[in-house]
């Protein structure tokens, strides 16, 4: 359950090292990726809207700027816990990663 | 089809409570193998001679290994010990490659265990015919392997897009969340100030994702390209799985992961192939690492080939 991208902590023999706090890392890695990909797919789901023309331009500015404070916010996020945002994303093996890259 | 010893690992050692002191490892499978190419080699356990095992009309490449060290319990602990696993696997390869260099070869996989030299007869004596196909398809045969990698582009999110989307504000646009809106109003970062409208930031995503497609399909194009160009060299050819990004490291995202089969001699035309496909136009944003000649590690369970094969 570790985000991709990451070296896990190794000790001298090479072997995976099990601490609370990683755990706990770990979780908090795990909890974002879940909102990060909610997040996207918010994304995803207001550009369609906005394609379809189906929203006015104010609402299109009220979603955009929602959504960009959303983003900023995940940074924030990701820094208080020592992340960046490329660790944020589980993989899943030969389907590829949860969030695209 | 038996395929007693294509599962590596120590669960051949059942039934027996690990009374012998010894354990017979096996390495590979050649036919007329040279006894003195492998002789002086310290394979797995340092001491003991590799030598060759007749059975049937070939021979198996083996050593006797300290059962204790090869158990079951012993074994999985060595090999989740990352280092231990690449001493493991270089030891195993220098055998197989020494061998390679003389007869055709079928290598076995790693920590391929048995009893004792009678167990390794009776169970590769049942898989004699597949081991004779085998050799059939890799004599005068080595392997290439070709992994392709996208070059790594500065990426940065949609917020942290230095471009400017064509925003047209619309006049009385509202604020958006005022209070948020103030919080972050005061961040520093010249980024940060660009194109605070939310509908900029929406276009920027609409980029961004937009780049990010047409650079997936550029990716795979090119790996579709390298594949084709080695295709055309090769006997047949296998798709690997690709590595996860935590093991290409700084190399980029892996888009293919492939092996072939080609015929020995050939190197030239390989080499050509690949600096063809190096300077095609679709592969200019993606980096192609050739690996070889290889025993034909991919090519020996009879699985995924091509029609051709």
């Amino acid at each position: 359950m570790t985000g991709a991208g990451r070296e896990p902590v190794r000790a001298a023999n090479g072997r995976l090292e099990l601490d609370p706090d990683r755990v706990g890392r770990d979780l908090v890695c795990l909890v974002l990726t879940v909102v990060e990909l909610l997040r996207q797919l918010m994304e995803r789901q207001a550009l369609h809207r906005c394609d379809q023309g189906d929203v006015t331009d104010e609402q299109i500015e009220r979603i955009g700027t929602t959504l960009m404070l959303l983003d900023e916010r995940m940074d924030e996020l990701c820094a208080q816990h020592g992340l960046t945002r490329d660790e944020l994303n589980l993989d899943l093996g030969p389907l590829g990663t949860l969030l695209e890259r | 089809m038996t395929q007693t010893v294509d599962e590596p690992g120590p669960h051949q050692r059942r039934g027996q409570g690990g009374a012998a002191a010894t354990a017979t490892y096996v390495f590979a499978v050649c036919r007329d193998g040279d006894p003195a190419a492998v002789a002086g080699l310290p394979g797995q356990a340092p001491g003991a001679p590799v030598r060759l095992l007749r059975f049937g009309s070939l021979e198996a490449v083996v050593q006797d290994v300290p059962a204790a060290e090869f158990g079951q319990e012993a074994l999985r602990e060595r090999l989740t010990d990352r280092t231990e696993l690449e001493r493991c696997a270089r030891a195993h390869h220098a055998v197989i490659a020494a061998v390679a260099a003389g007869a055709p070869t079928v290598p076995l996989p790693l920590a391929t265990l048995y009893l004792g030299d009678e167990r390794v007869r009776a169970a590769l004596r049942e898989d004699e015919r597949r081991f004779h196909a085998v050799l059939e398809r890799i004599a005068g045969r080595v392997e290439w392997g070709v992994k392709v990698y996208a070059r790594r582009e500065t990426t940065g999110g949609p917020g942290r897009s230095a471009t400017v989307a064509p925003a047209r504000t619309p006049a009385g646009a509202p604020e958006g969340p005022s209070a948020a809106g103030a919080a972050h109003a005061a961040t520093p970062g010249a980024a940060r100030s660009v194109g605070r409208s939310g509908r900029a930031y929406l276009e920027r995503v609409r980029g961004a994702r937009q780049e990010r497609e047409r650079r997936q399909q550029a990716g795979l194009d090119a790996a579709e390209a390298v594949d084709r160009a080695l295709r055309g060299v090769a006997v047949a050819s296998r798709r690997l799985r690709t590595h996860d990004t935590a093991l290409t490291g700084e190399r980029g995202t892996q888009l293919l992961n492939a092996a072939y089969l080609v015929a020995e001699g050939r190197e030239r035309e390989v080499a050509e192939a690949v600096e063809e496909v190096r300077s095609a136009p679709a592969c200019q944003g993606v980096e192609v690492e050739v690996t070889g000649p290889w025993v034909p590690y991919s090519f020996v369970d009879g699985g995924g080939l091509d029609a051709r094969g």
